[in-house]
């Protein structure tokens, strides 16, 4: 499952945009280092500076978004909370207190991100940004409306010209998000291109941009557009070279095309820059359809083992690794685990899906039938979530509803995904074949009773 | 007065963005206090926790009027000390608890020395607005208001002083476009902070004799937090005006059913007196009178109210001047000096009495009981225009208000005392000319 339209990705461009930290946060990872080193010696030289230890917090958040490394989360609360030590109760303690709901999104830990992000909006700032993650932990929630009403939020009137530029960006590429869950995938795709135009116009930072183009591309991928997809993937990888979410895009996109060897190549470059399960379990599919077996089961034993490095990496990953072994029949009683686990912090409509899809393959079918309605309520217009309803609608037996969501995968996104989009050809054609059959069975009975 | 655009008010009672927390749920003062005491189990060795356990309680304490809460703060930031003596943060905590207890003085002088330590710090400059409001040090106030605003441009921190002054300086309008923008900038989960936001706004309102208005903001605070003890009295307020004094004697008893304060108990009593009740006003009135006495050296004080007290149902006017005169000697803020003001009238000080309500009104407050006061005293002092003008002021402001019916007996006697007398003549062209004339 890689890179569903994750609003904890998004969280991370608010990084470089709450407080003072735009010039704090340098999108390359050489000069996030930099600001690292230097960071650590201003609060050495001035241990009162609440704001320093804020921007060491915030540059430990973007460490650990350009090297997937979640030990980077911790140490950015450290110094997050050393920060709030020397100032929590004034206005200017809203950037300390909304880096930390930043570190809690990364962490996955939703209900602690809100909690933070109302307190640094209880402060009363006037910055809207803290709106922004608390969109986001509610969106993760499965809270839509909620999640879109702080979104509204995200305006000031008393803003620069500039920061309301940067408002409009958090705005539109957040709500593009809940455009595409709710089905409206052109609506979505609009809010997204102009949330990219704002960025390249605004001039943020290359982490940024590329970010915003990357989940330009996710969403054209869901709509089925490759081509445009992996053009978005690479304008992404222009404007920041090694970007791994990008090289993740684009490998999908080319896989997508039928350009495997390509798509191989891509995901072994996100894999070189942030071994992240997800590249690994779509390598492994890839090197498979490519016949390279014994290549493909090397990379599906990194995908547990990356999953089980740290305990934080398992809860980060949980429905990685639950879609993961439910795709591949492996520890399914262990997907489903995974999932329930998810679930009871995080309750969009993926997590429904993968429960959905870890019950159906642990044969618990009206329960899968159940959790896929909760992955479908919102209006979604996903070819995955699609797929795995006309799945569990073919082993209950509804062969009509099966071939309505089977259908609708393969016209929204004919290649949705390397594994399943041929399992989803195969299935219709068995459902349609069965349907002919009985068709032309029907009047023989008829004529037989007779 | 009528002027202040109700229109804002559409917006105010549109629904929320987030949902209200509903009953039973922990409030934010509460949500506040558990979180705080989660740190300190987490890692009991570091200041914050306790800084925020102390402002939880501090907070806890303005949505109950439980004071009580203010002593388990003070242990807070004992604890604070102890781990780190110079904490700032701690030192903040502890000028917002010397505020919650009523130490105006000390709360200054404490939050001018951190002002000077930090002089960045917008929430300090809150703080030293708060305790020159509360002593009546106005242009001070409004300096350290306006570095708020000056500083970090639409906080609400400041917006709520800014508003706070505004009401005191006489621009209700502004007052209300600050309180406003403060409660649209409020996230809605901050229950208790957008009630107390409505409920500043409802006493705007019912000071400018918008009742429907006050009544209709009380009820918004009231959803968002409710049984509100500030809304309860300012919807029993509302309630007097619309000459209901039994439904504001109801509330007033609900409300007092919790921690009441003795500002309450005498709000109360006045209610029953208002409603006819009159054994059962005199006992209230007897059980705040001996409450508030046993307080009239203490910084938590209701001398205001005991000056009132005996101004009228306790028929004491010597000792409600000898009480305003203590008050007055601690601060100088517009309430002090209009009760002050008042008892000197009550016992013939005129000239003093009109020098005291000029300094009362000088800032430029606009309150209809404050222009009666200061209308009654000028017609002793034989201004007849100016207390024309103040009387009538009063009855164009607030023409439901408490104040409306003797306002209007004594411009009454003012012009009968004017046609009388031939030397009052001269005043009288003067009303007249003026348009001040009775309504």
């Amino acid at each position: 499952m890689i890179a569903r339209l994750a609003i904890t990705a998004m969280v991370f461009s608010l990084v470089a945009s709450a407080g003072s930290l735009r010039a704090q946060t340098p999108a390359q990872q050489n000069s996030t280092d930099q600001a690292i080193q230097s960071l650590e010696l201003h609060v050495k030289m001035y241990p009162q500076d609440f704001a320093g230890y804020d921007g060491l917090g915030a540059a430990f958040l973007q460490k650990g978004r350009e090297t997937g490394d979640a030990d980077y989360y911790e140490r950015a609360k450290t110094a997050l909370a050393k920060s709030l030590d020397l100032d929590s109760s004034d206005p200017a303690a809203y950037s300390a207190m909304t880096h930390m709901a930043v570190a809690c999104m990364a962490e996955h830990r939703f209900r602690d991100a809100l909690a933070w992000a109302q307190r640094a909006l209880a402060l009363g700032s006037g910055d809207p940004s803290p709106w922004a993650i608390a969109g986001d932990a509610l969106a993760d929630m499965g809270e839509y409306d909620a999640a879109a009403a702080a979104y509204a939020n995200l305006e000031n009137p008393l803003a620069s010209e500039e920061e309301q530029r940067g408002l409009s960006f958090e705005r539109e590429s957040r709500l593009s998000s809940l455009e595409l869950v709710a089905g409206h995938t052109q609506k979505a795709l609009d809010l997204m291109r102009s949330a990219v135009h704002t960025a390249i116009q605004t001039r943020m930072s290359s982490e940024n941009i590329a970010w915003s183009e990357y989940q330009l591309g996710e969403e054209l991928f869901q709509a089925g557009d490759y081509a445009a997809a992996e053009k978005a993937d690479r304008a992404a990888l222009e404007e920041y070279p090694s970007y791994y979410r990008a090289l993740g895009g684009l490998a999908k996109a080319l896989a997508a095309q039928g350009r495997l060897d390509e798509a191989a190549e891509h995901y072994r470059k996100a894999i070189a820059v942030v071994p992240f399960p997800e590249y690994a379990a779509a390598l492994g599919d890839v090197d498979s359809k490519l016949g390279r077996t014994e290549q493909a089961k090397k990379e599906y034993e990194l995908v547990g083992f990356i999953g089980r490095l740290s305990e934080i990496n398992q809860e980060i990953h949980n429905r990685d690794l639950a879609y993961f072994y439910a795709d591949h029949d492996i520890k399914l009683d262990q997907a489903l685990l995974l999932a329930r686990k998810e679930l009871e912090v995080r309750r969009d409509i993926y997590t429904w899906d993968v429960l959905a899809w870890a019950l159906y393959k642990n044969n618990q079918l009206q329960e899968a039938a159940d959790a896929i309605a909760h992955a479908l309520q919102p209006g979604s217009a996903d070819a995955l979530i699609f797929f795995h309803a006309g799945m569990i609608q073919e082993r209950l037996g509804n062969a009509s509803m099966a071939k309505t969501f089977l259908q609708r995968a393969l016209d929204l996104s004919p290649q949705f995904n390397v594994r399943h989009a041929e399992s989803a050809r195969a299935a219709l054609a068995g459902l349609q074949a069965l349907e002919a059959q009985s068709a032309s069975a029907a009047p023989g009975e008829v004529s037989h009773a007779r | 007065m009528k002027t202040i655009r109700l229109m804002i008010m559409v917006a105010l009672l549109a629904p929320a963005a987030l949902a209200q927390a509903p009953l039973g749920k922990p409030s934010p003062a509460e949500q506040a206090i558990a979180w705080a005491q989660a740190g300190i189990k987490q890692d009991a060795s570091r200041v914050q926790p306790y800084n925020d356990l102390a402002l939880g309680y501090i907070r806890r304490a303005r949505e109950t009027s439980d004071v009580r809460y203010y002593e388990q703060a003070e242990a807070a930031i004992q604890k604070a000390r102890k781990i780190d003596p110079d904490n700032f943060e701690t030192s903040k905590a502890e000028v917002m608890l010397l505020l919650g207890r009523k130490e105006f003085a000390t709360a200054l002088d404490s939050a001018r020395a951190l002002n000077k330590k930090m002089p960045d710090d917008v929430l300090v400059y809150g703080l030293v607005a708060d305790a020159d409001i509360e002593l009546g040090n106005y242009k001070e106030a409004e300096w350290a208001a306006q570095w708020m605003l000056d500083m970090r441009p639409g906080n609400v921190p400041g917006l709520l002083r800014g508003g706070r002054l505004r009401v005191l300086f006489g621009d209700a309008e502004g007052a209300m476009d600050f309180y406003n923008e403060a409660y649209q900038k409020t996230p809605p989960v901050e229950t208790e902070s957008q009630a107390w936001i409505l409920t500043q706004m409802a006493a705007l309102q019912e000071s400018a004799g918008n009742i429907d208005a006050a009544e209709k903001l009380v009820r918004s605070a009231l959803d968002k937090f409710p049984n509100y003890y500030l809304a309860v009295e300012a919807e029993a307020q509302v309630k007097i005006d619309e000459n209901k004094p039994a439904e504001a004697v109801q509330l007033l008893r609900e409300r007092n059913g919790q921690f009441p304060t003795l500002a309450s108990k005498y709000a109360l009593a006045k209610a029953m007196e208002s409603a006819g009740m009159l054994e059962q006003a005199d006992g209230a009135y007897a059980a705040f009178e001996s409450a508030a006495r046993a307080q009239i050296g203490a910084a938590d004080n209701a001398n205001l109210e005991l000056v009132h007290y005996y101004l009228g149902r306790g028929n004491n006017p010597g000792e409600a001047m000898r009480i305003a005169k203590l008050e007055a000697a601690r601060r100088q803020d517009a309430a002090t000096l209009d009760a002050h003001a008042w008892s000197l009238y009550a016992n013939a000080w005129y000239v003093e009495a009109q020098a005291e309500m000029a300094k009362a009104l000088a800032v430029g407050v606009r309150d209809a009981a404050f222009f009666y006061h200061a209308g009654a005293i000028a017609a002793r002092g034989h201004d007849a225009a100016a207390a024309a003008r103040f009387l009538n002021e009063a009855l164009q402001l607030n023409p439901p208000a408490e104040i409306a019916g003797p306002a209007r007996a004594e411009l009454q006697k003012l012009q009968a005392a004017s046609a009388a007398s031939p030397a009052l003549t001269s005043n009288a062209e003067q009303m007249d000319a003026a348009g001040m004339a009775t309504p």
